[in-house]
């Protein structure tokens, strides 16, 4: 793969994700992102998010298998598909993919090797409320299957 | 865990009392009742009664427990100066009382200073060593900074002595399920359904960790707890409905080698298949193509 890879995340991606994260303060909480892949120009748009599940449904299969079936459906009709996941972690300070984040990324991974999983900065949150500073409260994680891939992103207003 | 016309009346008075319509102490009674975590309606409505003298003083002896219950609110919120304030008041007419020290350890917790939050603690279970609130904050101590097996020994301690502490089991449950030990996770749904049969949320979860565990026999029982999650909720768990789609698809990929070993299954599939689409016709009939889709990825 060369050149850099680019992602966008559209405005209602990024809300909804981050209003479900508020939404279950005191749990872990994860969605899939959703959108299209331009290989000629190196951009993967994420033009949606589906929030899936808080606490322990993250772990567990059956939910998530129904929700990957009917995202693939609903999506595939509007020409979307899977291109990323989201987590955010139950305690303030912790950026680690524990395994089952890591299990499902690398299974989006398999889909869609450009996926990219976004986890929730905490901190940057929380400027936000005091310093008005306007960074993106979401990073990329600096796992992910192909290293290299994984470069800049940008939120586009 | 509440019943659903619990939450529903708990709903209403939230309602009421959001929309200035009064009860505010009738829905902080109920909080406490049904032990719900809904910290940010109990410190606000909370702090209005007791920061009305006129209210305040109509509430009588229970004024002490409302200046408790908003403290632990407030630290929950993370509003440390309010629950320092209540802290004092409580200190005050009641010193040297052992609640009040286990609310002053709470608050060296929700400050981060868990060291000294743990130091307060085990002086405080040196009086009093059965005291049950105070092993589980030194679970959430653990749990709070991350060290998670430290945190499952000292919750499986906790069990040895408190077997019939459910919501221990269930929260050790969901522990063994963030870390993938499945198997540990259905021994615990196991002991929780022993204590209370009927109750249908841990035959689901039950469910749910087994069919995450796979193999044909944990299918076969997986599809037997859906089964009984839907005899008990009267067919109304829409998880359910889906779980048992979703091992009766499952056990025949398992099974396609073999011979004709669960050829009655295909009757319960398509009951449950049903049985859902009727609830998806009378609340989202919008949904309907999204669940015939799933329905025909999962038939044989």
């Amino acid at each position: 793969m060369t050149g850099e890879l680019r992602y966008e995340i559209a405005q209602t991606a990024y809300i909804k994700l981050v209003l479900h994260a508020l939404k279950h303060t005191t749990s872990a909480v994860n969605g899939i992102l959703v959108g299209r892949f331009d290989a000629g120009k190196g951009l993967v748009e994420i033009s949606d998010a589906v929030p899936l599940f808080h606490s322990t449904h993250i772990a567990l299969l059956p939910s998530l298998e129904i929700a990957l079936m009917q995202i693939e459906e609903y999506y595939g009709g509007q020409g979307l598909s899977l291109v990323g996941y989201f987590h955010a972690n139950e305690r303030f300070d912790d950026y680690e993919l524990n395994n089952v984040a890591k299990n499902i990324g690398d299974h989006i991974c398999r889909y869609f090797p450009q996926a990219a999983i976004l986890v929730l900065d905490n901190r940057n949150m929380e400027a936000l409320l005091k310093v008005k500073d306007l960074s993106p409260v979401v990073q990329v994680s600096s796992y992910s299957f192909f290293f290299y891939m994984l470069s800049s992103y940008q939120a586009s207003t | 865990m509440v019943t659903k016309t619990e939450e529903a009346e708990l709903n209403r008075l939230e309602s009421q009392v959001e929309h200035g319509g009064g009860g505010a102490w009738e829905y902080l009674c109920l909080i406490r009742k049904l032990k719900i975590r809904r910290s940010d309606k109990v410190l606000k409505h909370g702090l209005s009664i007791l920061n009305d003298p006129k209210k305040r003083s109509s509430l009588g002896d229970e004024e002490w427990t409302l200046y408790e219950q908003v403290a632990v609110a407030a630290m929950d919120c993370h509003s440390l100066g309010v629950a320092q304030d209540c802290i004092k008041v409580l200190s005050k007419k009641f010193p040297d009382s052992k609640r009040v020290g286990r609310l002053e350890a709470m608050l060296l917790e929700a400050k981060g200073c868990f060291e000294e939050a743990e130091n307060a603690y085990l002086s405080l279970l040196e009086d009093n060593p059965l005291d049950q609130v105070i092993h589980k904050r030194r679970v959430a101590i653990a749990k709070a900074q991350g060290d998670i097996l430290k945190a499952i020994e000292w919750l499986d301690k906790y069990l040895e002595i408190f077997m019939a502490d459910h919501d221990a089991w269930r929260e050790l449950a969901e522990i063994y399920i963030s870390l993938q030990m499945y198997k540990q996770a259905a021994f615990c749904y196991e002991e929780l359904i022993l204590a209370q049969p009927t109750f249908p949320l841990y035959h689901l979860a039950y469910a749910d960790v087994l069919y995450t565990l796979g193999g044909l026999e944990n299918l076969q029982t997986a599809k037997k707890y859906y089964a009984s999650t839907i005899d008990l909720t009267g067919g109304k768990n829409t998880r359910a409905l889906y779980g048992i789609c979703l091992c009766t698809y499952a056990i025949a990929q398992l099974a396609k080698g073999r011979n004709k070993e669960d050829k009655e299954s295909g009757e319960l599939q398509s009951l449950a298949a049903a049985a859902l689409e009727k609830e998806y016709k009378s609340r989202a009939p919008s949904k309907l193509p999204l669940l015939n889709s799933t329905l025909k990825n999962l038939r044989l």
